[in-house]
């Protein structure tokens, strides 16, 4: 009997290339600064929709402060700079560079 | 012993289109091109040929019927001077009398100056390095449809570099995300944002979709910011038809600019779109992707000064320039030269900046150099020093790869162009005291001083494979 092909899910964010700086690691870290998921969620197993509509509610956080962390309240802005500034120094050990942001570049 | 790879037939070239005595006319259309002759086959003989096969030569068959004159139509090689530091090649210089193009048809004029000549046998490589287009000529093409005062006004951006961003559609970026990164980027304090050349209309993201997307955010982003903002939808096509129903359907939406890929286009659809632009008050963006293949070899092709010309006469607001600094460094003197040739009124000769002509472009509007690729908030300072303040810096890696996402890297540029803008008003020297200017803006802007942090590592040390001749010695 033929069966519906296999639905693709995410890895999760400690397991993902670039030490976890793609698009998909940055919706993550911003859902566990705004709440939205425990900072114990991984992400893995999720499939695209899932994601997709993390991002959804991802965004409608960040248009409250106009997108812009410097317009991110005290105690968010805290919150913010810890998630991200350990994650910068995970991804840095696990060898990402900024200069990977600029390669594909012409 | 050595094969004879050349023989000039009936009658040598050089004694109809060789003629060192001859004057050029103001006029006349010039052209310096690099012959890399075959062995044995003398200059002045290869130049007439060059010359020949660039204009008339090919004509002769039918020259018995006196319809037209020879002499009053041929091109003529005039001077031939050695290129430095070169002994496999040499400068030929030829003049063509402008009747011999259709007015208003940089189509008509590469056909002959880029055309059968270079698969002709007498040359082993051939590179067409500069073109003199005479005000008589410039005047009949319709050049860019807005240029860079009219560009200002429009967008109200002023005293400064705008600043732009290439949206990468990178997995899973649907239509609709593809707008937020418009957005984001327009929100965070860009001006422009970029459709990447090579999003056309596949089937992962059809063009009306992207279009309807792009507008819902620069709308958002204008109210949000108060300012005028603008994303170039590329309306590049299969065809012209489709083309054109890309530009009306973006004009009829309320987009301020559109963008083509005038190499690829072709330089026909793009004149074609640059008339409609300037008639329909929509700004255009110009895409050169294909020059590398033409412009990088410095012994065959077309130099992409001459590209640079042939478009401001095509028509386009912008056109990418190369960014001096940065991952995609270019040689400076050379780029500086044209940039000169994009936005200049009268440009002099200057081999310093291997322009090899006067060129005059009356009152055709200039077009405004895009600086794109490889480059982030570090540079900013060598940028707006070279570039001033009548260009794009367009940052894509360095808006979208700030690790705090795309406004953060947006506002990060922002702030840093300003910075540097302020600092040089000031009399600063901006390459000399960038970390300075860049360290104490950063103090009022985590999302810059994130942007330092991200990218203060890296250094880009490629060496430019395409140099000014002088550079060769």
């Amino acid at each position: 009997m033929k069966m519906a092909k296999q639905q693709q899910t995410y890895v999760g964010i400690d397991n993902e290339i670039n030490g976890g700086m793609t698009s998909i690691g940055k919706i993550i870290r911003d859902a566990w600064v705004f709440g939205l998921i425990p900072e114990t969620e991984t992400c893995k197993g999720w499939n695209l929709a899932g994601i997709d509509a993390l991002l959804q509610k991802v965004n409608a956080e960040w248009d409250k402060y106009g997108c812009l962390v410097s317009h991110l309240p005290e105690e968010l802005a805290k919150r913010h700079a810890r998630i991200h500034g350990e994650a910068m120094e995970n991804a840095r050990a696990a060898g990402w560079r900024g200069e990977h942001e600029t390669d594909d570049e012409s | 012993m050595a094969v004879k790879k050349y023989d000039a037939g009936v009658k040598e070239y050089r004694e109809t289109y060789w003629d060192p005595d001859y004057t050029p006319k103001d006029t006349d259309i010039l052209a310096c091109f690099k012959v890399t002759p075959q062995a044995g086959v003398p200059r002045e003989e290869v130049a007439a040929a060059v010359a020949a096969e660039s204009s008339t030569g090919t004509w002769t068959t039918v020259w018995t019927d006196l319809l037209t004159d020879l002499d009053h139509y041929k091109g003529r090689a005039y001077a031939i001077e050695d290129v430095p530091g070169d002994d496999t090649c040499f400068y030929a210089f030829v003049a063509y009398p402008i009747d011999l193009f259709e007015e208003g048809s940089v189509v008509n004029v590469l056909t002959s100056l880029v055309g059968n000549v270079f698969g002709f046998k007498a040359l082993r490589m051939l590179r067409l390095e500069d073109i003199r287009f005479p005000i008589a000529y410039v005047m009949t093409c319709n050049g860019p449809p807005h240029g860079i005062q009219v560009e200002r006004d429009i967008m109200n951006k002023y005293g400064r570099p705008m600043l732009g961003c290439t949206i990468k559609p990178k997995l899973g970026l649907s239509a609709k995300n593809y707008g937020r990164a418009c957005y984001e980027g327009l929100r965070g304090g860009l001006d422009f944002t970029k459709d990447d050349e090579n999003v056309n209309s596949q089937p992962f993201m059809r063009w009306k979709q992207r279009f309807d997307f792009v507008m819902e955010a620069i709308v958002k982003a204008e109210a949000e910011t108060g300012e005028r903002k603008g994303h170039y939808l590329n309306v590049t096509a299969p065809s012209a038809d489709e083309m054109m129903k890309r530009a009306e359907y973006a004009r009829d939406i309320g987009a301020p600019i559109i963008m083509h890929d005038y190499l690829t286009g072709g330089f026909a659809a793009n004149t074609q779109l640059a008339r409609w632009c300037r008639d329909n008050g929509v700004l255009l963006h110009i895409h050169r992707a294909m020059h590398a293949v033409l412009d990088r070899n410095p012994h065959h092709g077309i130099h992409f000064r001459v590209l640079t010309k042939v478009l401001r006469l095509s028509g386009g607001d912008h056109l990418h320039s190369g960014t001096v600094v940065g991952k995609l460094e270019g040689d400076r003197d050379a780029t500086l030269g044209w940039i000169d040739i994009m936005r200049d009124s009268y440009v002099k000769e200057d081999r310093s900046r291997g322009i090899f002509f006067d060129q005059d472009w009356g009152s055709m509007p200039g077009v405004i150099p895009v600086a794109s690729g490889g480059i982030h908030v570090w540079h900013m300072p060598a940028l707006v020093n070279i570039f001033g303040d009548d260009s794009v810096l367009q940052f894509g890696g360095g808006t979208l790869g700030h690790p705090w996402g795309n406004a953060a890297g947006a506002a990060a540029n922002r702030v840093a162009v300003e910075a540097c803008v302020q600092a040089r008003n000031e009399g600063r020297e901006l390459e000399k005291e960038g970390k300075d200017i860049l360290t104490n803006a950063a103090k009022s802007s985590p999302e810059l001083k994130m942007a330092m942090e991200t990218w203060k590592e890296i250094k880009f040390e490629f060496d430019t494979v395409d140099k000014l001749d002088v550079a060769h010695k």
